[in-house]
């Protein structure tokens, strides 16, 4: 039987990893990715939990945050299109002003 | 297991290191499904087989196929000439991510995370009335109404309870004065998913009030197609469960040559046997209970009590946890007989299995997961609104333009040749009107 404390160990270096790619990377498609790598993290934690503890409630919230994680995919890629449309660039360094 | 597990943590970490690290962000969405699928591998491990499916199904598919699709739409496979005007925001966010991953270390390795098993399993309990001399009951548990109006043969529904000691008392339906007090301890089992107990109310002749019993129900998730039988005697006296075969040996008069055979021995009054799993579709027709005398090696010969041979109670249902309580019924005339009460419950669904996750999707979660739908819908019309090129401006211009349309195009359109200035009709010359003359 593999311990909890592994799959929790595991999900936190992929959280990390995941924070590392937003803060490092500049490619605004590749900033998403790693939110995702982020979110997936968390749900691994979740999923372990709940096996620990035997409660289904786990599951709920991990189904809850792929539904989420899914709109705000597709709204994020459309906003990366609008911008791309504008700017002719995703490079988030060169999107630090709100003006169109 | 373990071996199974480090590979998948050196694939998934591995994938997720080379997706930041890679330069073309095609290389990475094909990274991060590895990373996805390794950890819907993971969802299998932990016991969440649904989970995993839609982790496939989403994430490493829709999801991915999305991004996928904008690369490659956007032509931004390759950033050109990064503006690394951010400079310090790199040595920051290493710093930054070492110290969380020091602190997580820290508090996951000396177990500084609450991990001592819980209490999942809510505590259930319900009531059989099997006792034949005692009529309708009101069932208190701690002087509280657990049900009330039992009547012979029914059976409660499961109510949830807290654990601990309880003093059942039987009274005589809209009576104050218990027939029956006893004490039951209702144990909150910690490894148990369906912690459930049946109150058993059984025996007792005209004069002397029923016991009472407390047995455990066992509503654990069954092999496909099986189905779990507990007997539980409520008769006076030990009952065997024969099955006597096939109806063509009945005149045999040598019990050998008999496909006779007893399927449980001697259950002894106020006791359950849970008998071993059972496909469903298992015809019981051949099905009995009889007393028990060990000087009668003949089956056929033994006091018959009850047959199981009414296939629309008697039979295995898939996925359900019967209880049958053999008991002896006092019928209107004085007279009496032995019945198989039939309690059926629905064992509880796979842990982590489709089943369990939309129990609790359409009953506790019922709110949530339709705001989830409606976000979603938002977010589809969000992604409308944002990738449309004019935006939904009503598009008044495009309306003026038309009303606005030189006549000489309009006549170009009908003639299907250009009009010179000359052949066009003319409006005549208006004069100006002298005013006020």
């Amino acid at each position: 039987m593999l311990q909890t404390e592994w799959f929790v160990m595991l999900s936190a270096v992929l959280f990390i990893l995941g924070a590392m790619g937003v803060l490092l990377r500049r490619n605004a498609i590749l900033l998403f990715m790693s939110v995702e790598l982020m979110l997936n993290a968390g749900n691994l934690a979740l999923v372990a939990f709940a096996k620990h503890w035997n409660q289904m409630e786990g599951h709920l919230f991990v189904f809850f945050v792929i539904a989420v994680a899914a709109a705000e995919v597709a709204v994020g890629l459309a906003l990366i299109v609008a911008i791309f449309r504008t700017k002719k660039s995703i490079n988030i360094d060169e999107l630090h002003q709100m003006e169109g | 297991m373990l071996a199974l597990f480090v590979i998948l943590v050196l694939v998934s970490v591995g994938s997720a290191v080379l997706m930041l690290a890679s330069e073309d962000a095609i290389h990475s969405a094909l990274f991060l499904i590895i990373n996805f699928v390794c950890v819907a591998i993971m969802y299998l491990m932990l016991d969440a087989p649904f989970l995993a499916m839609i982790q496939i199904a989403v994430y490493a598919g829709a999801i991915m196929v999305l991004f996928l699709f904008v690369i490659m739409l956007l032509g931004a496979e390759k950033l050109t000439a990064p503006a690394r005007r951010f400079r310090w925001l790199s040595v920051g966010a290493t710093a930054l991510a070492g110290i969380f991953a020091v602190v997580a270390a820290y508090v996951i390795t000396n177990s500084k995370i609450d991990l001592t098993p819980g209490n999942p399993s809510e505590t259930m309990l319900r009531v059989v009335h099997a006792a034949p001399y005692t009529g309708p009951v009101d069932v208190y548990a701690n002087g509280e109404l657990f049900a009330s109006d039992v009547n012979f043969g029914e059976a409660t529904a499961f109510k949830a309870v807290t654990p601990g000691e309880y003093s059942i008392s039987l009274n005589p339906a809209g009576t104050a004065n218990p027939v029956q007090l006893v004490s039951v301890t209702i144990a909150g089992d910690t490894t148990r998913r369906a912690n459930t107990f049946t109150v058993i109310a059984f025996g007792g002749t005209r004069s002397l009030p029923p016991n009472v019993g407390l047995l455990p129900d066992n509503l654990e998730p069954v092999d496909a197609r099986t189905g779990r039988v507990t007997i539980f005697n409520a008769y006076q006296s030990p009952i065997n469960v024969v099955d006597f075969g096939s109806d063509g040996d009945a005149g045999e008069t040598d019990p050998a040559k008999r496909d006779d055979r007893v399927v449980v021995a001697d259950i002894q009054s106020g006791s359950a046997f849970t008998l071993p799993l059972l496909s469903e579709g298992l015809s019981l027709r051949s099905w009995a209970l009889t007393d028990v005398d060990a000087n009668q090696p003949d089956l056929a010969k033994l006091p018959l009590l009850t047959r199981l041979d009414n296939p629309q109670v008697y039979s295995i249902k898939r996925d359900t946890a019967q209880l049958w309580v053999v008991a002896t019924e006092s019928l209107f005339d004085g007279s009496t007989r032995e019945v198989a009460i039939p309690v059926v419950s629905e064992s509880i669904s796979q842990f982590g299995g489709p089943s369990a996750v939309g129990e609790l999707l359409f009953s506790q979660y019922m709110l949530p997961f339709q705001l989830i739908a409606i976000l979603l819908l938002a977010a589809m019309v969000g992604a409308i609104v944002l990738t449309h090129k004019e935006g939904f401006q009503p598009r008044r211009r495009d309306v003026r333009r038309r009303v606005m349309k030189p006549l000489s195009s309009v006549i170009a359109d009908q003639v299907g040749h250009d009009v010179s200035g000359e052949d066009l009709p003319r409006l005549p010359e208006s004069q100006p009107e002298a005013i006020g003359d």
